[in-house]
């Protein structure tokens, strides 16, 4: 029965660590691009000024 | 008209549509995986012959299945369909990347999960059984795409490639299948008793081994459709990203004191860098920039 | 295409005849190996004689991705691979051209090494026909893939780390069937044994030719 539940706490765990990594790359691009949109609409905003 | 802005192309936002049929995946994923493994470990009863051990069954070909035919099936057809002319997009390009990457991740499990079912069962952790043989150098040929797609090139380019990667590796996955199935069988001695890990199934334990399948094929879909975003993220954002990396170091540095120059940022790489460099004094420092 | 390709040959042939790059280094590499393996296995002749054929092959393996780099590094140089392109020659004669002189090299080297495996290993050769076949055989689908993967990878800095990375896995039926038959040519094998490993060789001989032929072009384009 250890065998069962070290096969199961390895390949769930792997797939969780993944998830969370997923998770974690996707919401630091998603901050990227908020940034980058900010920038340019920043840079935008001085074309229309002077 | 400003380089950055004319070299950022912004992503387009994910429609709430595709936003919430990944999270609704997700969430039956989470929840089928959860009732599967209740079952799996309490509700069914053991084997006669195998005991305890055949809990392994209802995650090990599940995953195995996901890896070898669902994952890689995908990128090899997603990538075949890249290279055809009619059907080329970079759509299939991403989705053949984001089918290798959790693929990968779903080999790596296979191999583990068997190795850990054939150390009680044969005695080892590793046996150059046909299977387990086979799968991993499927593991290999998967790494070798994604060592190839680390290269740096131009979309286009990168995708080509690594679309004709796909190809000559998916062509040769029934040869490999074929050779070490032969070398484990026409081999001159006698292979001792080797059990096979598929055990008879009945009754409950079918159930539940094909809530498994539905639940890691659930978790695979998740994992594409997030895997599948970062890949467009990461494209879209581009050399882009690297910019705005620096210019968020920057921001983070700012003394919003010094004069229409730019002095002693750090960044001398060019033009589009130097303009942002303090946000709050963009306007003369991008005017002297243009 | 057939004219193409004995021009390709021509090319790489008279190239190699030229520079004796081949000859000079590849082979030795392929001999070091074999002593290397000696080493490892220890100064009794006789585990080195039962693991000859592998050894032999695995050997074969390592020397062809140095060959299929020396192939595809000929053209790197001078903006060839451009004029390749602009030639109009026909690219599947291209292709076929590169692998028939990666394949007439590799032969050569496995003549030499063949005999290094006789008289280093003390291996015994019963049916020599049935080995050369094999090699003839297995060295075509290594000339074939490994032609393709050099294509692939021809614009690539990281090419040389990459390659090997990459043909070797596709080729591991190569080492299995060839040295199954090798195996079986020996002394103490049963040479039938061999005739279905023949077969898978001719199979991936074939396919990878075939997608050659057909994908090299494209490839070409895009490098």
């Amino acid at each position: 029965m250890n065998y069962v539940i070290a096969g199961y706490s390895i390949v769930l765990g792997l797939l969780f660590l993944y998830t969370v990594q997923l998770i974690w790359r996707r919401r630091r691009l998603h901050r990227l691009v908020a940034l980058a949109q900010s920038d340019a609409a920043a840079e935008r905003r001085d074309e229309d000024g002077p | 008209m400003s380089p950055q802005s004319a070299k950022a192309q912004f992503p387009k936002a994910q429609s709430p549509k595709a936003l919430w049929t990944t999270r609704i995946i997700g969430m039956a994923a989470v929840v089928s995986v959860a009732f599967t493994v209740w079952l799996g470990l309490w509700i069914t009863p053991p084997d006669k012959t195998q005991g305890d051990l055949v809990r392994l069954v209802y995650l090990h070909p599940a995953v195995a299945w996901v890896a070898l035919y669902l994952a890689f099936g995908l990128a090899a057809v997603a990538s075949l369909l890249y290279l055809w002319p009619r059907t080329r997009s970079l759509f299939w390009d991403r989705l053949a990347a984001a089918a290798v990457e959790v693929g990968v991740v779903f080999n790596v499990c296979t191999l583990i999960s068997g190795s850990i079912w054939g150390r009680p069962t044969w005695g080892v952790y590793w046996t150059w059984d046909a299977r387990l043989t086979s799968t991993a150098l499927l593991l290999i040929l998967f790494l070798g795409y994604m060592a190839l797609r680390r290269v740096p090139a131009d979309p286009e380019v990168r995708a080509k490639r690594c679309a004709f990667a796909a190809l000559f590796a998916a062509v040769d996955v029934p040869i490999v299948h074929f050779s070490v199935l032969w070398w484990k069988t026409l081999h001159q001695g006698a292979t001792v008793l080797n059990p096979d890990l598929s055990p008879q199934i009945h009754g409950s334990m079918a159930w539940t081994l094909l809530l498994g399948f539905v639940a890691l094929t659930l978790v695979f879909l998740w994992m594409l459709l997030v895997r599948y975003r970062i890949g467009y993220l990461q494209d879209q954002l581009g050399t882009g990203e690297l910019d705005t990396a620096i210019r968020q170091r920057q921001a983070e540095g700012v003394v919003p004191a010094a004069g229409s120059e730019a002095p002693g940022t750090p960044v001398s790489v060019g033009s589009p860098l130097a303009s942002v460099a303090q946000p709050v004094e963009a306007a003369p420092v991008s005017g002297v920039i243009r | 295409m057939w004219r193409d390709t004995l021009l390709m040959v021509g090319k790489d042939l008279r190239i190699e005849a030229r520079s004796r790059v081949a000859l000079s280094q590849v082979a030795p590499f392929g001999v070091i190996a074999l002593v290397l393996f000696a080493f490892a296995l220890g100064p009794d002749r006789s585990p080195m004689a039962k693991a000859a054929p592998g050894l032999f092959w695995v050997a074969v393996l390592f020397s062809s991705v140095l060959a299929i780099q020396r192939s595809v590094s000929v053209e790197s140089v001078d903006g060839a691979r451009d004029g390749l392109r602009l030639s109009g020659l026909d690219p599947a004669g291209v292709f076929l051209g590169k692998t028939a002189a990666v394949a007439v090299q590799l032969l050569i080297l496995e003549a030499i090494l063949g005999v290094g495996v006789v008289l280093l290993y003390g291996a015994r050769m019963n049916s020599v026909w049935l080995a050369v076949v094999a090699c003839i055989a297995g060295t075509i689908g290594l000339a074939a893939a490994g032609t393709l993967y050099g294509a692939l990878s021809a614009g690539m800095r990281v090419r040389e780390t990459l390659l090997p990375f990459l043909l070797l896995p596709v080729v591991a039926p190569v080492l299995l069937a060839g040295t199954r038959i090798w195996q079986s040519a020996l002394a103490g094998g049963i040479p039938s044994q061999g005739t279905p490993w023949v077969r898978l060789l001719i199979v991936f001989d074939a396919v990878y030719l075939a997608l050659g032929v057909v994908v090299f072009g494209p490839i070409q384009e895009s490098a």
